[in-house]
This record gives structure tokens, sequence and C-alpha cells, in this order.
């Protein structure tokens, strides 16, 4: 069931990256292979209670925006073998991803 | 530094994937109903118990429900549920009973 995102920063289609930042603490569940590394918003998932909140006891919110990422395997992967048209989807929260719209150059 | 719930894609940090079975053993199933009723009753929830495992020191050396019961009792302590010393005399007296069997 898709949830209601009231504030979503990003559209289905928006070219993103995943922020290249190191976060104190146990339990991020931004894949550390996908960081830095550009992507597009397939779908917006919902809010949802920020997991890097709960671990710690807390009560997660406020909520987070939680994106279904779409990422070429061959982005992701230094030596990636197989075809160039493979992608992986991440679900990301919205706190870790920028736009590359401005800014962010294509890698 | 790579936490060991992050270790995604790193091929040339591990070798193969033990894929060996074993029979369920009777404290194994009993670390698993203790987690069930912790998270059922309130006291704990799966993002903590995740952070838990991954703070463990020796994550590496340790099987998949000493993991389970070594974060439990450190997430038990940390809501003052129980003290390490009330945890560790009841250790002993069930090491007393059931030692050696």
């Amino acid at each position: 069931m898709i949830r209601p995102a009231a504030g979503a920063r990003f559209a289905s289609g928006d070219a993103v990256r995943v922020l290249d930042t190191e976060k104190e603490g146990h339990h991020i569940r931004t894949p550390d292979y996908a960081k830095g590394k550009p992507g597009w918003i397939a779908q917006i998932l919902g809010s949802f209670p920020n997991p890097e909140s709960l671990a710690y006891g807390g009560d997660g919110l406020p909520e987070k925006p939680l994106y279904k990422v779409g990422f070429r395997q061959s982005d992701l992967w230094d030596s990636y073998e197989g075809s160039s048209e493979d992608i992986l989807f991440i679900d990301i929260y919205e706190h870790w991803l920028e736009s590359r719209k401005h800014g962010g150059e294509e890698k | 530094m790579k936490k060991a719930h992050d270790v995604g894609g790193r091929r040339e940090d591990f070798g193969p994937i033990d894929r060996s079975d074993h029979e369920i053993e009777d404290w194994e199933r009993l670390a698993d109903a203790v987690n069930y009723v912790l998270n059922a009753k309130g006291h704990k929830t799966t993002d903590e118990m995740r952070r838990a495992i991954e703070s463990l020191d020796e994550y590496k050396e340790m099987s998949y429900y000493e993991r389970w019961a070594a974060a439990a009792e450190l997430l038990v302590v940390e809501k003052g549920l129980l003290t390490k010393e009330e945890i560790d005399a009841r250790a002993a007296e069930l090491e007393r009973r059931w030692g050696g069997a």
C-alpha cells in the first residue's frame, strides 16, 4: 500500500545522487556501495518513521519520504560485466538524496 | 568505517558463503522466543535490534543467534529492564544447573 508522502522534495523521474557522507552510528539503511552514485526517482513510496532515529529508541519523527531509486548497475560497480541495461532499485530516504539538476555534475 | 550490516558488494573482503546447515538448538529457540516477546511487548524494535547487533565487537566471530542473544542483552540493560549483574547471576545459575550435562 502506498502511503502519502506530504512535502516530498522529489518527483518520479527526477535525477538524483546519493549523498557521499559518513554517518556516525549504526543501522544506516543507505548502502555504502550506492553513496555518491547517480540514479533517478522511480517511485515515491510514502513517508515512514526515520529508522536512524528508531534504532536508538527515538520516535522516528518527523517521518521521512522514502523513494524507490533506480541505478544503472554499471554506475554502481566499476567492473560490472553484465548488460549496460541492468538496473538495481534501492529504497532510499529523502535525507540521503540530492538533486542532480543543480550543482551535481554527471558522473 | 564500514559496519557489519553494510558490506554488500565487497566480495574482496570475504571468502565463499558457508551454506552448511545445522540443527536448531534449544537455546536458539529460546533466543528467538525471548526476542519475539520483547518486541511484542514493546520493549524494543527491529531497528534497535539491528543497531545493537551491528554494534557487537565480536560480530564476525558470532553465530546468528549468538548475535541475537548478545544484542538483546545489550538492549534490556540499556533500557533498564535488567542489570548486567542480574543477567550474569542468572546465567551462572543456569550453568550450574545444566552445565556439563
